[in-house]
C-alpha cells in the first residue's frame, strides 16, 4: 500500500515537472498577460515566437490559437496561417477521437487528483468558428482568395452546427433559419438576458458574408448578412448591406428591407468602397473563486472559474479622413460569448470539482490512518498532502485571451485616391481604387492600434 | 502485491512493443480510408471516370477520329470546404488524355517560363539567331477543359457524411459550345468508434 502511494506521488511529480508552459500550477492568464502587454506597446519583436514552445504541450491547441492571433495582429499573416493550421489540426484530432477515449479518461482521472487544467484544452464552439474566420482573413491578406473561401465554408459548416445546438431551445435562433429579422423577439430576450448575440457570433457571420461578397459570391453573402442582421438587428451597416444586396440580386425581400431601412446606396463609377473592421480591447479573462474549508480537520479548497461583472462599455469609434466623420457600429461582444460558453461548461466542471474534493479527502484520510504511530514522518506526510491539495486546487482559467473584446464595423464610399484616416488618435494612409473595395482592419489593443489594409 | 507488479511489467512490455516506428511501401492504387477527407482514391476515381467518359462519348470519338484536337486545361475550381490541390486532379486527367494519343495539350501554367526562355533566345544576344525560336509560332488551343469540385458536409457529432461532386466540361473555343460534360459523385460516411485511444 505504502509503495503504491509513493509511486503515485513520484508519478505526479514527474507529470508536473514538465510544466513550464502548463497552467497546472500557474494560472493561464498570467502566461498571456505579458504577451498582451507587449502587443500593447507595439515592440517590434516577433512576439508570437514566445508562445511557440507552448504548442507542444497538452494545451497546444490554445497556444496555437494565441500564437496565430498574435502573429496576425502584428501582420505576419503567413506565420499566423501556420499557427492556425496547427490549431485546426488539433480540433480535427479531437473530432476523430472515439466516444469513449482512453486518453480522455486518463486526463479526467488525473484531473480528480490535481485540477481541471490537466485536461487538454478544447475550445468552445465560438472559438473554433473564429479560428476559421481569422484563417480566412489570413488567406485574403495573402491574396489567396480560393483558400480564403475554403475557410469561409468551413466556418459556415461550424456555424450551422452551433445554430443547431441552440435552435430547439431558443426561438430567436430558429428564426435565423427562416430568414426573418425579428428585432422584437430579440429585444424581449435581451431583457431576459437571453439574446441570440450571447450564443451566436454576428461578427463571424458578417466576416463570412463580407468575404463572400468581396470574392464574387453575392448570393451566399446575402444569406450570411441576413443571419448577422438577425443576431445584431440594430447594426445600420448590415441593414444597408442587406438592402443593397437585395436590390442587386432582385430578392423578394427588397421592398420590405427598403421600407425598413431606406433605399440602397452603392458606389458610383468613380468611387471605391472602404470597409472597416475595428476590433477593440481584449476579451475578459476568467477569474478564480476559491473557497477554503476543512474535512475532518484537514484543509482543502475548491476553486471555480467565473467572469466578474464588468460594466465598462466599449465606445464606438469615430473615423475621420473620409469626408464626413464615420462612426462604427458594434457587431459582437466576444465577452458575452465567452460567458455563455463558461455557463455551459459549469455543470461538468462542478461535477469534477465534487469528485475531486472526495478524492483528495480520501488521500488525506489514508495518510491519517498511518498517523496512529504518531511518528514525525507520517505527520509530515499528512501535512505535505494537505499542502499539495491546497496548492494544486486551481480553477481552469484557460480561454483564448488575445481575442478582441468587441468588434465594430463601418462602410463608406469615396472617390479613388490616397487618404489619411485617423482612428483612436492613430493615423494611417490608405489607398482607394474606383470600382474596388479597400478592406481596413484596425485592431486596437488599448494603447496602440494596428492597421492592415488590402484592395480587393 | 507481487501479482500487481507482474501485471504492471506486462503492461509496460505491451505498451513499449507498440512504440516501434515502421515504414512500409504500399500499393499506390490501393483504397485509402485513413479519414473522410479528400484522398488519393477519390482523385484516382475522378480521373479515371472523367477520362473514360470523355474518350467514349460518341461526338468526342468523332472529333478525334482523324485529328488530335488541341486542349488547354483551365484550373478546376475548388468549391469544397477543404484545401485540395485541384491542379493535381487536372494533371492526372490531362496526363491520361495525352497518353490516349487522341489529344494534344497546351500547358498554361508554363507560359511565363516559356516567355522568359524565348525572350532570352531572341533578345539576350547570347543565342545564335538562326537557332533561336521566334515569338508567335505557337499553336492556339481549340478546346478548353474546365470544372468544379464541390462538396456537402454534414455531421451530428457521431456520424459525418461527406459528398463530393466533380463536374467537368469541354468547350469548343471557336463556337463556345459545350462538346462534352460529365460528373462524378463520391459519398463517404464516417462513424465515430465507440472505444479508442
Amino acid at each position: 500500500m505504502k509503495l503504491s502511494r509513493h509511486l503515485v506521488i513520484i508519478g505526479i511529480s514527474i507529470n508536473l515537472s514538465a510544466c513550464a508552459f502548463s497552467s497546472v500550477f500557474v494560472s493561464y492568464p498570467s502566461h498571456i498577460a505579458p504577451i498582451k502587454n507587449q502587443l500593447n506597446q507595439a515592440s517590434n519583436t516577433d512576439i508570437a515566437k514566445q508562445l511557440a514552445a507552448g504548442i507542444n504541450t497538452d494545451d497546444g491547441l490554445l497556444y496555437a490559437q494565441e500564437a496565430g492571433r498574435v502573429a496576425q495582429i502584428e501582420g505576419h499573416f503567413k506565420a499566423s496561417q501556420d499557427y492556425y493550421q496547427q490549431a485546426i489540426r488539433d480540433y480535427q484530432h479531437f473530432d476523430d477521437k472515439a466516444k469513449v477515449s482512453l486518453s480522455d479518461l486518463g486526463a479526467t482521472g488525473s484531473s480528480l487528483l490535481i485540477n481541471d487544467n490537466v485536461i487538454p484544452y478544447r475550445g468552445p464552439g465560438y472559438e473554433r468558428i473564429m479560428l476559421h474566420q481569422y484563417q480566412a482573413l489570413n488567406f485574403v491578406f495573402e491574396h489567396n482568395y480560393e483558400a480564403a473561401l475554403v475557410e469561409v465554408r468551413r466556418a459556415n459548416e461550424l456555424q450551422q452546427t452551433e445554430q443547431q445546438r441552440y435552435q430547439n431551445s431558443l426561438k430567436a435562433v430558429s428564426d435565423i433559419n427562416n430568414g426573418t429579422i425579428d428585432a422584437e423577439v430579440d429585444r424581449l430576450s435581451a431583457a431576459a438576458g437571453k439574446t441570440t448575440s450571447s450564443y451566436l457570433n454576428a461578427y463571424s457571420y458578417y466576416t463570412t458574408a463580407l468575404l463572400y461578397e468581396l470574392l464574387g459570391q453575392p448570393n451566399d453573402a446575402f444569406i450570411d448578412y441576413r443571419k448577422a442582421a438577425q443576431i445584431a438587428p440594430d447594426n445600420r451597416y448590415i441593414q444597408q448591406d442587406l438592402v443593397r444586396l437585395a436590390k442587386q440580386l432582385d430578392m423578394p425581400q427588397y421592398s420590405d428591407f427598403k421600407r425598413r431601412w431606406g433605399t440602397a446606396k452603392s458606389a458610383t463609377s468613380t468611387q471605391g468602397t472602404v470597409v472597416f473592421i475595428v476590433e477593440k480591447g481584449f476579451v475578459p479573462t476568467k477569474q478564480s473563486i476559491t473557497v477554503p474549508f476543512t474535512i475532518n480537520g484537514n484543509w482543502q479548497t475548491a476553486s471555480i472559474a467565473s467572469y466578474l461583472p464588468n460594466y465598462q462599455m466599449v465606445t464606438p469609434t469615430t473615423i475621420s479622413g473620409l469626408g464626413q466623420p464615420l462612426t462604427t457600429a458594434p457587431i459582437a461582444n466576444i465577452g458575452a460569448l465567452a460567458i455563455t460558453a463558461l455557463k455551459e461548461d459549469l455543470p461538468a466542471a462542478l461535477a469534477r470539482q465534487a469528485a475531486r474534493v472526495y478524492a483528495k479527502s480520501r488521500l488525506n484520510q489514508s495518510f491519517e490512518r498511518d498517523d496512529n504511530s504518531q511518528s514525525n514522518a507520517a505527520s509530515v506526510a499528512s501535512l505535505a498532502i494537505q499542502i499539495f491539495n491546497v496548492v494544486t486546487e486551481q480553477a481552469d482559467l484557460r480561454s483564448w485571451l488575445t481575442l478582441p473584446k468587441q468588434a465594430q464595423i463601418a462602410r463608406q464610399y469615396v472617390k479613388g485616391g490616397q487618404y489619411t484616416i485617423s482612428l483612436n488618435h492613430s493615423t494611417q494612409s490608405i489607398q482607394v481604387k474606383a470600382g474596388h473595395t479597400t478592406l481596413v482592419w484596425a485592431i486596437d489593443t488599448g494603447n496602440y492600434t494596428y492597421f492592415h489594409s488590402i484592395i480587393i | 502485491m507481487k501479482q500487481v507488479k507482474y501485471i504492471v511489467m506486462l503492461a509496460l512490455a505491451v505498451g513499449l512493443a507498440g512504440c516501434q516506428t515502421k515504414v512500409e511501401y504500399g500499393n499506390a492504387t490501393a483504397v485509402e480510408t485513413v479519414n473522410e477527407n479528400f484522398g488519393s482514391t477519390d482523385l484516382q476515381e475522378i480521373a479515371a471516370k472523367m477520362v473514360d467518359s470523355m474518350l467514349t462519348f460518341p461526338p468526342v470519338v468523332a472529333l478525334t477520329a482523324h485529328d488530335r484536337p488541341i486542349i488547354f486545361v483551365d484550373k478546376i475550381k475548388n468549391k469544397t470546404s477543404e484545401h485540395i490541390d485541384t491542379e493535381s486532379i487536372t494533371d492526372s486527367i490531362s496526363n491520361k488524355l495525352l497518353r490516349s494519343g487522341k489529344f494534344r495539350f497546351i500547358d498554361m501554367t508554363k507560359v511565363d517560363a516559356v516567355r522568359k526562355q524565348l525572350d532570352y533566345q531572341n533578345n539576350s544576344g547570347m543565342v545564335d539567331p538562326s537557332t533561336a525560336i521566334h515569338f508567335g509560332r505557337q499553336i492556339g488551343a481549340e478546346y478548353m477543359l474546365y470544372g468544379n469540385l464541390s462538396s456537402i458536409v454534414k455531421s451530428n457529432g457521431d456520424v459525418k457524411d461527406v459528398y463530393y461532386k466533380m463536374t467537368m466540361r469541354l468547350m469548343d473555343l471557336n463556337t463556345g459550345l459545350i462538346e462534352w460534360s460529365d460528373e462524378k459523385e463520391i459519398r463517404k460516411t464516417k462513424e465515430k468508434s465507440f472505444f479508442g485511444l
